[in-house]
């Protein structure tokens, strides 16, 4: 009986809320403090619990925004009914207190020793995990080309969109919904011939992480595979639905 | 949404994993008693959207892990799943 | 001792304790739990059949519709904490089912498409507390919410309403199904907050 409950003081860590920045009027950064975090690999994720005065927990995991030689950060997407994400972007202010888990994650990640070259694919909020990655990149002179596919709704849904296009990696976007006057870049969904067009030769023998919700992910994670890719060559990260 | 959009992969239960065998499984290959497959535990599906934790394997859909969480005691039923390497 | 943080609620809502078993919140949304694929069976292929009376008897789909069909609004009662009350169902009540069937058991493993599985006492699905339940809200039941048909029990968690429900096994003794055998509690009755063994 005792057994789990050990192990949870054991992983459960206090995070202290050190700044929050807003990326899209849905979608924050917060700057955690944590006494104790350990390093993390770019790619990994941790999980937040929040426990209201009366007991009652909710528990979900967030990407880790940041490359390993920066403070800890996790960026967070409200979502429409979500339970813990409205109270991480609206409620959540300096000095707050909850507790995290992690890192966690050995498969979805990537550590900028690899030399292969890196396709990137995002959907939406997505882009967490694969932006601590050319952060990584970026930090530790890794000269691994490095291109990301980004799918967003609308020009102002890109996260960290200014940032980007300083890393020294390509970036194509690709905005489904909406597009800013005098757009020229893709305005659809991704579907093979898009892929075709921006992922890398399948004979360069490139690494592919694919992170987004589950749809997006299998589309094209399935798109690639019929581009030649090895499909063991590809990391898949599914994105939950709630929040 | 639907049952399959809201479908994850064992990265999801990375945290819960580690807190209850005290390692990261995420890239830990495991066999599916169903149909032999062999998968890292990021590769498999998994349903968290249930009163538990449930794992199935991507290509045969057979139940690998269930997992439990009660107050004070946790299940977890590995019946499904013949070998983990980590 | 988990840290709490400052103004998180969640957004449970309380409801009259009379209708609302102990440890549970309201919704008013109708959340899809899933420990699977969502089945999808041809109603030309559905059967309902009920093994281990004197025979097996089986009903196809014209068949069930054929049945006396009965209208209820009940309480539901989901072990992950959730209540919704006044949910409309239509379907068939078990006892009529039951009638046709001579047996001497006391105990039933319901049996789903998907490989799901749910014990109850016999006892607990006549009388007019279960039904198989083929309409909710006035439409025909959602695949994703247990359809063409699914188990309806309300006097007990959720999680014994089987969807995709296929047949009943009756049994001389209780035979834990799949929640069952992994920590939820055989019997299951909200109202004594019977959620796991030994509850």
């Amino acid at each position: 009986m005792a057994g789990t409950a050990v192990l949870g003081r054991l992983t459960w860590l206090a995070a202290t809320v050190a700044a929050t920045n807003e990326e899209t009027p849905r979608v924050h950064t917060l700057t955690l403090d944590v006494a104790g975090w350990g390093c993390h690999r770019a790619g990994q994720h941790l999980d937040v619990r929040l426990t209201a005065e009366d007991g009652y927990q909710a528990e979900r995991s967030y990407s880790i925004a940041s490359a390993p030689g920066d403070p800890l950060a996790i960026t967070v997407e409200r979502l429409e009914d979500g339970e813990v994400s409205p109270y991480l972007v609206d409620d959540v202010a300096e000095g707050d207190v909850f507790e995290v888990r992690g890192p966690i994650g050995g498969y979805f990640v990537w550590d900028g020793d690899e030399p292969e070259p890196v396709l990137l694919v995002a959907g939406g909020s997505g882009v967490v995990p694969l932006m601590a990655m050319a952060r990584h990149r970026a930090q530790v002179g890794s000269t691994a080309p490095m291109r990301l596919l980004y799918s967003s709704r609308t020009w102002d849904d890109v996260i960290y969109r200014d940032e980007l296009a300083t890393l020294g990696i390509d970036v194509v976007h690709t905005l489904t919904r909406q597009q800013p006057p005098g757009w020229s870049g893709y305005t659809r969904r991704i579907d093979d011939e898009l892929l075709r067009e921006v992922a890398f030769s399948a004979a360069d023998g490139p690494r592919v992480y694919v992170c987004g919700s589950t749809r997006f992910v299998d589309a094209a994670a399935d798109g690639l595979v019929r581009l030649g890719y090895d499909p063991r060559s590809i990391r898949t990260e599914r994105f939950g639905a709630t929040g | 949404m639907t049952v399959e959009e809201r479908v994850l992969d064992g990265n999801a239960a990375g945290g819960l994993l580690l807190e209850l065998f005290g390692v990261d499984l995420t890239a830990a290959p495991c066999m599916c008693g169903g149909c032999g497959a062999r998968e890292e535990v990021a590769r498999l599906d998994v349903y968290v959207d249930c009163p538990g934790v449930v794992i199935r394997c991507r290509h045969c859909r057979n139940v690998m892990i269930t997992i439990v969480r009660g107050p004070e005691r946790t299940w977890i039923d590995l019946r499904g799943t013949s070998m983990m390497e980590f | 001792m988990p840290i709490i943080s400052r103004g998180f609620r969640g957004r449970r809502q309380e409801g009259p304790p009379d209708r609302v078993p102990p440890g549970q919140y309201l919704t008013d949304d109708f959340p899809v739990l899933s420990a699977g694929p969502t089945p999808h069976t041809s109603l030309e292929e559905w059967t309902f059949t009920i093994e281990g009376g004197a025979e097996p008897v089986s009903w196809s789909w014209e068949e069930l519709q054929a049945l006396p069909r009965e209208e209820v609004t009940v309480d539901i009662h989901c072990v992950t904490k959730w209540s919704k009350l006044d949910t409309a169902w239509e379907g068939v009540s078990v006892d009529t089912l039951l009638d046709a069937v001579e047996h001497d058991k006391e105990y039933a493993l319901a049996y789903s498409d998907g490989g799901y599985t749910t014990n109850l006492p016999i006892e607990d699905l006549t009388d007019g507390k279960a039904w198989v339940a083929y309409r909710y809200g006035g439409e025909p039941l959602e695949a994703e919410h247990g359809g063409p048909a699914r188990l309806l029990v309300p006097h007990l968690y959720f999680w014994k309403s089987a969807k995709w429900v296929r047949g009943l096994q009756l049994l001389d003794e209780d035979e834990p199904g799949f929640w069952e055998q992994n920590g939820y509690h055989l019997y299951g009755d909200p109202w004594r907050e019977q959620r796991y063994w030994g509850d």
